[in-house]
Formats: C-alpha cells, sequence, structure tokens
C-alpha cells in the first residue's frame, strides 16, 4: 500500500504543480493573490468537455481549451487586474475574487452545477510489479505533467522571454528601463499560467473520472495557493516541490490517519509548518518590496 | 460640537423608522428577510473591523459564525443551560478562539495570514462534519429553542425583529466605541503603514490579537442569534463560499464605512429575494460589482472618497445644509 500512496501523492502532486506554476510566476511578480485562477482554466476545462462530448478529436479539444484559458486570462489581466496593479494590496485581492464569481456563475449558466463523466480515453488498469500493486492511469499523469514541467522550466531558463520573466520578477521600473516590455510579458504570463491551469485541470478531471465547478476553486486555486506558500513565492523550483509535498502529505494523511478529517490534518500541518518557516522550503531571491 | 450632535440626530431618526418595519411589513416572509439583514448586518460589521479597519484580510470569517452557532446550541440542548448565558458564552468562547488564531497570525504578514484564516475556516468545516457525537454531522442541530430573556420569549418573527434590531444597535454602537478609541485608532494606523504603526509606539502584533479576538467575540454572537433564530444549525452555515459572501457585504458598502456594513448587508441579502432571475445571477452582478468598485471606487458606496461622496455627495449635501443653518 505504500507505494500506491507514494504514486498517487506523486500523480496529484505533479497536476497540483502544473496548476502552481503560473500561480506562482503571478504571484512572485506581482504579489497578487490571484483568486481568478481556479475558476478561469475551469472555463476551458469544460470548454474541453464540451468539444468531446461532440466527439472531436481529443488533441483539438485540449487544444481549443487551452487557447480559451489563454485569452480569457490575458483579457482578465488586461481589464482586472493591469489597472490597479500599483494600488494597495487588498485591491487586486478583491478585484480578483469578483472576477471568480463571474467565471463561476458562467460556467453554472452555460453547463449547469451537475458532476459529468469526464474520460479522456486513457483507461487505468491495476499493475502488479512483484510485491506492488498499483494503477496504470497515475503514472500517465506523472509522465503527462512531468513533461510539461520540463517544457516550462526550459521556457524560462533559456528563451529570452524567461529571462524577461525573471527581471520583472526582480524589479518592474528597471526592467522597464532596459527595454523589456513589461505589459506584453505580464499579459503573456498570465496567458502560459491559464494555458498551464487548463492542462492541469484536465489531468484532474481524468485523475477524478469527472468534471465539476469545484475544480476551478477548491481543487485549483487553494492547492496552487498552497503549494506557492510551501515551496516559496516565486520559484519556480518551489512551485513543483512544494506542490509535491502537498501531494504526498494528502495521499499519506489520507491513507494512515484519517480520511474523514483529511483536509484538516493537512491544514493543521501546513499552518505548522508557515509558523515554523514563513518563506517557504526554496524563497526565491528577492528582497522584500517596501 | 454642533455637527456631532446633528450626525447624532440622523442616526437617532434612521432607528426611529427602522423601528415601524414590522407594523408596515405585509408577511412573515418580508419581516424574514429584514431580520436576516440585521443578523448579517452584525457579521458585516465584524468583518469591517477586522478587513476595513485592521486592514487584515481575513477570509475565514464564518467559522465563527459557526463556532459561535454551535456553542449555544450545545450548551442549550445538552447542558440546558439558559439562553442568556449560553449567548454570551458564545461571544466569549468565540473571543477566546479568535485570540489563539491572532496568536498564530501575530507575525504574519498579508498573504500567509488570508491562507491561515482559510485553513482555520476549512479545518471547522471538517469538525463540525465529522464529530458526529457533538455537532449531529451533516444533518446538524434541530430543535433549538428561540432567545429568551427574562421570562420572554421571541417566538415570532416580529418579536424576534426587535431581538435583533436591538442587537444590531448594541453592536453598533459598542463598535462605534471601539473605532473611536485609541485601540480603534491603532487599528487603523496598522493597516495604513504597519511599519510607521510600530514606530510610533504601537505594538502591531499585539494590535492584530487584539482586534481579531473582538471581532470573532461580535461574530459568534451573531452567528449565535443566527443558530436561535432559524432554530436549526448545520455546518453549512460555515462554508468558505459563505465567507466570501459575507465578505462582500462591507466591501459593497464601503471598508472602514459602519453604516456601509449595514447597507452592503440589506442590498446583499434583499436583491437576490426581490426577483429570481436576479437571484440566478447574483453571483455574476456581485463579481462585476466588485471588480468595477476596485477600478474605479475602492471604498465601496459609504467610504471614505466612495461612490456616496463622489457621485451623489452624500456628506457634502448634509454639510452643505449644516452650514446654512
Amino acid at each position: 500500500m505504500l507505494f500506491q500512496y507514494l504514486i498517487n501523492g506523486l500523480s496529484i502532486g505533479s497536476i497540483y504543480a502544473l496548476i502552481s506554476i503560473g500561480y506562482n510566476i503571478v504571484y512572485g511578480i506581482l504579489e497578487l493573490l490571484n483568486f481568478a485562477h481556479g475558476d478561469v482554466y475551469a472555463v476551458g476545462c469544460f470548454v474541453t468537455f464540451t468539444l468531446i462530448v461532440m466527439k472531436q478529436n481529443i488533441f483539438l479539444a485540449i487544444i481549443c481549451g487551452m487557447l480559451v484559458g489563454y485569452i480569457l486570462n490575458t483579457i482578465v489581466e488586461r481589464f482586472a487586474y493591469r489597472p490597479i496593479r500599483f494600488s494597495a494590496r487588498l485591491a487586486p485581492c478583491i478585484s480578483a475574487v469578483g472576477v471568480a464569481y463571474i467565471m463561476r456563475n458562467a460556467i453554472v449558466k452555460i453547463w449547469g452545477p451537475e458532476t459529468y463523466n469526464f474520460n479522456l480515453g486513457i483507461r487505468g488498469t491495476q499493475v502488479e510489479f512483484g510485491n506492488f500493486v498499483f494503477g496504470t492511469l497515475q503514472i500517465y499523469i506523472l509522465i503527462i505533467a512531468a513533461s510539461f514541467m520540463l517544457l516550462i522550466s526550459f521556457l524560462i531558463k533559456r528563451t529570452k522571454l524567461g529571462q524577461s520573466i525573471i527581471a520583472i520578477s526582480q524589479s518592474i521600473p528597471t526592467s522597464a528601463l532596459m527595454g523589456v516590455p513589461v505589459n506584453r510579458t505580464i499579459s503573456m504570463v498570465y496567458g502560459i499560467g491559464g494555458t498551464l491551469g487548463v492542462i492541469g485541470g484536465i489531468l484532474l478531471c481524468t485523475y477524478y473520472q469527472s468534471i465539476f465547478i469545484g475544480i476551478g476553486f477548491m481543487l485549483g486555486t487553494i492547492k496552487a495557493w498552497m503549494s506557492s506558500v510551501l515551496g516559496g513565492i516565486g520559484s519556480l523550483k518551489g512551485a513543483v516541490i512544494g506542490a509535491l509535498t502537498l501531494g504526498l502529505t494528502e495521499s499519506f494523511v489520507g491513507g494512515y490517519i484519517s480520511t474523514s478529517y483529511r483536509d484538516a490534518f493537512v491544514w493543521g500541518f501546513f499552518m505548522i509548518f508557515i509558523l515554523i518557516k514563513p518563506k517557504g522550503l526554496f524563497p526565491a531571491q528577492i528582497s522584500e518590496k517596501v | 460640537m454642533i455637527n456631532k450632535n446633528k450626525k447624532i440626530n440622523y442616526g437617532l431618526i434612521f432607528v426611529v423608522i427602522t423601528m415601524f418595519i414590522p407594523f408596515i411589513a405585509k408577511d412573515e416572509y418580508q419581516l424574514r428577510v429584514i431580520n436576516m439583514v440585521l443578523l448579517y448586518s452584525i457579521v458585516a460589521l465584524s468583518i469591517n473591523l477586522i478587513v476595513g479597519f485592521a486592514g487584515q484580510f481575513d477570509m475565514g470569517r464564518t467559522a465563527f459564525v459557526g463556532i459561535g452557532g454551535y456553542w449555544s446550541a450545545i450548551m442549550m440542548l445538552r447542558f440546558h443551560l439558559p439562553f442568556i448565558v449560553a449567548f454570551i458564552s458564545a461571544g466569549f468562547f468565540c473571543a477566546f478562539v479568535g485570540f489563539v488564531l491572532g496568536t498564530l497570525c501575530r507575525r504574519s504578514t498579508f498573504d500567509y495570514l488570508t491562507l491561515i484564516t482559510i485553513g482555520f475556516n476549512i479545518i471547522c468545516i471538517q469538525i463540525f462534519l465529522n464529530w458526529d457525537s457533538v455537532t449531529n454531522g451533516a444533518m446538524g442541530l434541530r430543535l433549538i429553542p428561540s432567545p429568551i430573556l427574562f421570562g420572554f420569549k421571541f417566538d415570532t418573527n416580529f418579536k424576534l425583529f426587535y431581538f435583533a434590531f436591538f442587537l444590531l444597535i448594541i453592536c453598533y454602537i459598542v463598535i462605534k466605541r471601539i473605532t473611536k478609541s485609541k485601540i480603534g485608532r491603532a487599528f487603523e494606523a496598522i493597516r495604513d503603514d504597519p511599519i510607521a504603526a510600530s514606530y510610533s509606539g504601537i505594538n502591531v502584533a499585539n494590535t492584530k490579537v487584539i482586534v481579531f479576538s473582538v471581532a470573532s467575540f461580535f461574530t459568534g454572537i451573531a452567528g449565535s442569534a443566527m443558530v436561535h433564530y432559524s432554530n436549526y444549525v448545520s455546518p453549512y452555515i460555515a462554508t468558505l463560499y459563505e465567507s466570501i459572501y459575507q465578505l462582500q457585504m462591507p466591501i459593497l458598502g464601503g471598508l472602514g464605512s459602519l453604516p456601509g456594513s449595514i447597507l452592503g448587508s440589506a442590498i446583499l441579502v434583499i436583491a437576490p429575494e426581490i426577483s429570481r432571475t436576479f437571484y440566478e445571477y447574483r453571483q455574476m452582478f456581485v463579481g462585476f460589482l466588485m471588480v468595477a468598485m476596485m477600478l474605479w471606487a475602492p471604498s465601496g458606496i459609504l467610504g471614505r472618497d466612495g461612490i456616496g461622496e463622489k457621485v451623489i455627495g452624500i456628506r457634502n449635501l448634509i454639510l452643505v445644509k449644516k452650514d446654512k443653518k
């Protein structure tokens, strides 16, 4: 069973990692609590779901969903966050909560509040490997998520866009003076975050074999936020490791301590952790902005 | 001094007019909605104390509504204590829990504090849901007695209106006095600039603990009153969605404005009841409202430089009239 919990934890953790990468980059740059992250990518997931139900090609459906996530997040950034980027901390947060509400109501009006069956065509089977028994579905999810994580870390470490993202996260005025197109880059960061969120959301739906409105807020935003804080705000490595830690903690608490009190224990551990180590495991090398 | 007297008079006129609402209301349903407005106003006031005055973005306030409600329900149903004891002790128990939570948040900055409060809310819901022997799980506790004060039973909506109304007035006056006192000014100082506040001799960490305990007291009282009002408590009064919904009330009315909280809760409670269509698009409406307000009027309707002052000029109107007299 230990092995099974480990695989489960790693695969759910890698999904959280995909969702939280986009969240954490924005968080690191603008210090914005993006409450709308989950609900925006949930719209993309529902678009993918509709296209799959309409018997379209699965890859086409996923790409459409990603596109919707990208466009929607850039629009939201342009109209709800950019005008108040430099005002007090509370204002963008409340604006983000407002956006989350708009998205959630749109989903309820278009698709309804029901839980639908979600099937990408990946069927999980039980595989016996010596003494260990594990599901193949989790392995597939782990591989897909890990490849996307490698892709995004390549994007940030090796390309010009990635370098400008790092520059902006260190100082917006300085990078503007150095000729970095600040607004366009931030808008692209949001877009990439939304795209990764859609991929993560689709994998999440595959993991739970169902799609419902809760994948946005409770399973998306909150987990992404927790793993960002756990790993360290504004660092890519931190987001991934924080998310894996969160996934493993959930899996082992659910397996060994208590299923019904799982969230309470996870949050308890989490609160104790951030009281001991408030900067997270791998804090980004940015001094606090006064 | 004259201005001050005038202000109190306006408040008194409003109070007197409101007292006749139960006679005007056509049926029980309308009265019920108005009672909910009054009870939600107390919660909104306590949220305003934390978010609007002290600037701590607390998203888990309903946890205290739940704790207060469950505490007084359990005190009355299982220990058969009189109403007044259960009611007041719910407030003090919540203040204690708020003190503990505030102590945890002592040194936490913005993001961590918000996350800790959300986590606290989720932990509370799980305890309400799963501690079957005490809270009766998802079924909730039924047949909770109505408020009884000095042998007088508040059992109809008509009588309960006055119970909720006087409770709101008392809470309002106490919170108003707190915000005008030295400690209330300290709350506003740590909201505006914690570093400058600490240089002015304010102990920022301790002030946070105080604001958490004081606001939790009022939230607990309101939660207890809500539970005794509806005679029923279930874990669903403490969900995170409910939390954000209640957070919107003071934001809509104006952060840092006490009458604004009451106005905000009136709008958000009454509007969905008026039309069914509106009820369906409630979240979208509120969402657009929040975004639009943050863009153009970050201080809400009655806040400082809010919509009220900018568009309608309520305060200017009053001031001009006073000057003429």
